[in-house]
């Protein structure tokens, strides 16, 4: 059995490509299942799918904690996530990132593909959809699949939902990063470990869950708490204002679902917190003047 | 056909190849993607249904009694809060005798509001009179939607029926299903014809009052309808087998039993990987076995009592709490089994959507396995639940 876990965030269809890889299994002869599990549904929130792989039916309905090979849709994810806890030895991991295989450290020395799927989704799909890019990454670094395969279980799945069209171009996102992954050992340096979460005992935890204002070993807890959690690593866009051009009517302000433009009174002028900055672009769009433009957040 | 698909697009397809004629709905997570499905079958011309987008599940279950009064086979699903709802209306619908099938897609229900897998939604309606089986892949829940409706419109019973599946274990899970022909189902199921139905032609009276002089026969009526499931369940499970080549046991299914000194009796997802636990066991050299607890309404006492006589130990796995002390599972294990000597203990796992692991069932074997040997276990215990100690 091949186990794949795959990690990205809400939005990048980290559980398209799970399903995709498992058409392509059974596509070749083989069994297969995939399944996500996530959070809350919130565009950005980290995701997790998982695929299993088998020549004969697969019975285990439980989430993959040894995989053969982990996929990372989202470069982002490597700060706060130990993304090779559990890997098999002689695993491997597949990242969507710019830099170099050995310029990346996963805290252990491992085989490890990368390819900028950001720019290839970005160039074909024109979004940054990187799930059929970070396919053709996988096929290219464990021969699991062959890339024909993948192409045809993308047509199938994504044509079914989206239109020939849409597979076509998620067909060549596949294939043109099958073409630009580069293969090789991850740095083994630093020690990763994924965030600590407050776990208390049924007998700690609050009568009904009720919480108020706290501080734990795992950080804070109860109302404030989010204050912690800072999201701009979920941006592959930025908003930047010019000044020039705005008006201060203020429309941008209105719409930010996250608070996150803030009204500077005495100076009659605007700031965006970019630490809690998701780059959903509403500000850019509602902005009647054009003052407002997206640009790529990480170099 | 072999298609890759999520759970609820196999139970959408169900109801396709049924022919369902009304399918009224409010679509919840995880259920959405079976109503979404429907939707665009209807907007594709492949279904030829009435769709309804209601304004609340207490009003879905109301159009769908009303449909299935005027004769039209109907289709639904839910899931937690909606099922919750609708609770009125299910206790409507069942005495009414009207055989709807509405897949219940098992999720937690509040407080704390959660999404994943979790029973205690289609627990708290097992006494409306809806009959209950719970599947445990994606096959078995396109092929319980077309067995749902033949138990549901047999004259002998005559009740509607929920099919149950995991909330994301299956309902988001994609794997391969074989999905039969439409002529096969045609000849399986054929159309729904009652003898009484809402129609301006021979007038009929529907749900009426009733005073007290009625209505202890009319539950003894319902209750023996439950009752004659059984057989119908059965024998539709062993024509099913013929004609599709897939045999699910009717109302319980048992793997390795046949020499078991021990036993796991599970429901929905947690069969399947029990399945590959047992095998593992075996291979140490471990007798033990597996019953699924497939119907829990009609709840299969017989059955059961056969399936478990014989055994040094029974472990019941359960996937909700009922706040006497154990799941709904293990107490109406204890009361099936009432007068047996077997020394029976309830695993609690996997609740609010907790992944049920392989090492949690290895555990809850071993603790079986020693409450044969007459140590001392906890009758219930709390799997993997920080505080407990298992």
């Amino acid at each position: 059995m091949f186990e794949v876990r795959f990690h990205g965030r809400g939005g990048q269809g980290a559980v398209m490509a799970a399903e995709a890889l498992a058409e392509a299994a059974v596509i070749e002869g083989n069994y297969a299942v995939a399944f996500p599990f996530f959070g809350a549904e919130r565009r950005g929130a980290p995701v997790l799918a998982f695929t299993r792989i088998d020549s004969k039916k697969i019975y285990s309905k439980t989430q993959v904690y040894s995989p053969d090979c982990v996929v990372v849709l989202d470069d982002s994810l490597l700060d706060t996530i130990d993304v090779v806890a559990g890997l098999k030895p002689g695993g491997s991991v597949v990242i969507n990132s710019r830099d170099k295989p050995e310029d990346i450290d996963l805290g252990i020395s491992v085989k490890t593909a990368v390819v900028d799927a950001t720019s290839v989704a970005l160039e074909i799909l024109k979004a940054p959809i990187t799930n059929t890019a970070i396919l053709g990454a996988f096929a290219r670094a464990t021969g699991v699949i062959k890339l024909e395969s993948l192409e045809e279980a993308i047509k199938r799945r994504f044509g079914e939902k989206l239109g020939e069209k849409v597979a076509e171009r998620n067909s060549l996102a596949a294939r043109t990063a099958y073409g630009r992954t580069v293969i090789g050992t991850s740095k083994g340096i630093k020690k990763l470990e994924s965030k600590k979460q407050w776990l208390p005992k049924y007998q700690e935890l609050p009568a009904g869950g009720s919480l108020i204002e706290g501080k734990t070993e795992a950080g804070l807890i109860g109302p404030g708490s989010f204050i912690e959690n800072k999201v701009s690593g979920w941006a592959t866009f930025r908003p930047l204002r010019d000044r020039e051009k705005c008006t201060m009517c203020l429309l941008c302000w209105f719409y930010c679902p996250e608070g996150t433009i803030v009204r500077i009174s005495d100076r009659g002028d605007l700031m965006t917190n970019y630490d809690y900055c998701k780059g959903c672009g509403v500000c850019a769009n509602e902005c009647p003047v054009d003052a407002i433009k997206m640009v790529r957040a990480r170099a | 056909m072999k298609k890759v698909i999520t759970g609820d697009h196999a139970v959408a397809l169900g109801a396709k190849l049924c022919r369902a004629d009304v399918v009224p709905a409010y679509p919840i997570t995880p259920q959405t993607l079976i109503i979404e499905h429907i939707a665009d079958f209807v907007n594709d011309g492949e279904m030829d249904a009435k769709f309804l987008t209601m304004e609340s599940e207490h009003s879905v279950m109301s159009a769908a009694a009303a449909a299935s009064a005027a004769g039209a086979r109907v289709f639904t699903a839910t899931s937690s809060q909606g099922l919750a709802f609708m609770y009125e209306m299910l206790y409507a619908t069942a005495p009414m005798r009207l055989p709807i099938v509405m897949a219940n897609a098992n999720r937690t229900l509040t407080a704390p509001p959660g999404i994943w897998c979790e029973y205690n939604d289609s627990m708290g309606v097992r006494d409306s009179g809806w009959l209950q089986v719970y599947v445990e892949d994606n096959q078995e829940a396109l092929d319980m939607v077309i067995q749902s409706f033949r138990i549901a419109e047999d004259k002998r019973v005559l009740l509607p029926v929920m099919p149950c599946l995991d909330g994301f274990v299956l309902t988001h899970t994609v794997e391969p299903v074989d999905v039969p022909q439409q002529e096969d189902v045609d000849s399986f199921l054929p159309a729904f014809a009652p003898d009484i139905m809402l129609d301006p032609a021979r007038p009929a009276m529907m749900g009426i009052f009733m005073p007290a002089e009625y209505i202890m026969e009319l539950r003894r009526q319902t209750m023996g309808a439950v009752e004659s499931a059984k057989k119908v369940i059965g024998e539709i499970n062993d024509e099913f087998a013929r004609v599709f080549g897939r045999n699910y046991g009717g109302l319980i299914d048992t793997y390795m039993m046949e020499d078991a000194e021990a036993a796991l009796v599970t429901m929905g997802t947690v069969t399947s990987t029990s399945r590959e636990v047992v095998d593992e066991l075996r291979k140490a050299g471990k007798k033990v076995g597996l019953v699924k607890l497939r119907f829990f309404r009609p709840f299969p006492v017989d059955e059961l009592r056969k399936a478990l006589s014989g055994l040094s130990a029974v472990g019941v796995f359960d996937r909700s709490i009922s706040y006497h002390g154990g799941g709904p599972a293990f107490n109406e294990i204890c009361s099936a089994l009432y007068g047996m000597t077997v020394p029976v203990v309830n695993h609690l796992a996997g609740i609010g959507g907790r992944d049920v692991t392989r090492e949690q069932i290895i555990k809850m074997f071993e603790i079986t396995i020693k409450a044969g040997k007459g140590e001392k276990v906890n009758t219930v215990n709390w799997h993997n639940t920080r505080g407990e100690m298992v």
